[in-house]
């Protein structure tokens, strides 16, 4: 089950590194600088991946 | 659509691939008859989760909130595959070794007992399994070709079944990580793309905006690569 739910889910730092990205873009897409939302969540995707790789 | 259906060949070789591996090392131990009723039992129920999977999806008939489900777990598993292959890229890692994988199993003392051996493949196809068909369901509910999507996962399970039959060894020639490093990337690309639609972004280029994307990921995934590359290393490569 653990491994099921890993292969789905990842460890909680891909747990936290997709959830504080998506959050950031929603916060930024409930702004007047919305139209940056689309550069922010990549970057912080790609800074998560980092991350991930030494973690 | 295309770029679906070669994300979802490609993570299937990549899966099938390791779980080769393990039927074959399993196959060595009880024999091939008992290795492949169990890797066939594990298949039947990702075909069962794969028809759920199908049905459920469809039936939230909001799309923003499909966009939403399944861009949750693009990006949770792209970030994590290219997080994986910068780092092996890069040395931090050990490069994902079939034979060392093949050794491992075959060194393992309860691969000898048929019970146990049987659920060491059952186990391992299953959960190599379970990334395809989270990639064959949610890239193919969302682009309607799930069919299509599954067509490229067992056209992806074909090539791996010939070329081991043809081998007889652990394929440990197939260039893991490239693929790897590859899916991530477009993976991450079409989730980034439908979360961002889902939470209400006007993308500025269209769908033309996921090859941007893509091509994004590629190009700061190799700079990380580089970056992370020890300098001693880098100087060997010189």
């Amino acid at each position: 089950m653990q491994g099921f739910m890993k292969t789905l889910f990842g460890d909680k730092h891909t747990l936290g590194v997709a959830g504080v990205s998506i959050i950031a873009a929603a916060v930024v897409l409930h702004t007047p600088a919305s139209v940056l939302a689309g550069i922010l969540l990549p970057c912080l995707l790609l800074c998560g991946a980092a991350y991930l790789a030494k973690h | 659509m295309m770029g679906a259906l070669i994300a979802t060949f490609l993570t299937a070789t990549v899966e099938w691939v390791e779980a080769y591996t393990i039927v074959l090392a399993v196959a060595l131990s009880i024999g091939w008859r008992r290795a492949l009723g169990a890797a066939g039992a594990a298949l039947l129920f990702l075909a069962v989760l794969t028809s759920i999977g199908s049905f459920v999806l469809p039936l939230i008939h909001n799309l923003t909130i499909l966009q939403f489900v399944v861009g949750v777990f693009l990006i949770l598993f792209g970030v994590r595959w290219l997080g994986k292959a910068v780092a092996r890229g890069a040395g931090l890692k050990k490069l994902h070794d079939e034979d060392a994988e093949f050794a491992g199993l075959q060194a393992r003392a309860d691969i000898h007992e048929t019970r146990a051996a049987w659920w060491i493949a059952f186990n391992g196809m299953l959960l190599e399994g379970l990334e395809v068909w989270l990639i064959v369901v949610a890239l193919g509910v969302q682009t309607h070709h799930t069919l299509a999507a599954g067509g490229a996962a067992i056209a992806a399970l074909i090539v791996v079944c010939a070329a081991g039959a043809l081998a007889r060894r652990p394929l440990s020639k197939v260039p893991e990580n490239t693929i790897k490093f590859t899916v991530g990337s477009g993976i991450l690309s079409f989730g980034t793309f439908w979360m961002l639609q889902a939470l209400g972004y006007d993308w500025p280029l269209g769908d033309a905006s996921l090859v941007a994307l893509f091509a994004f990921y590629v190009l700061g995934g190799l700079g990380l690569i580089r970056l992370y590359t020890p300098k001693a290393l880098k100087a060997e490569i010189r």
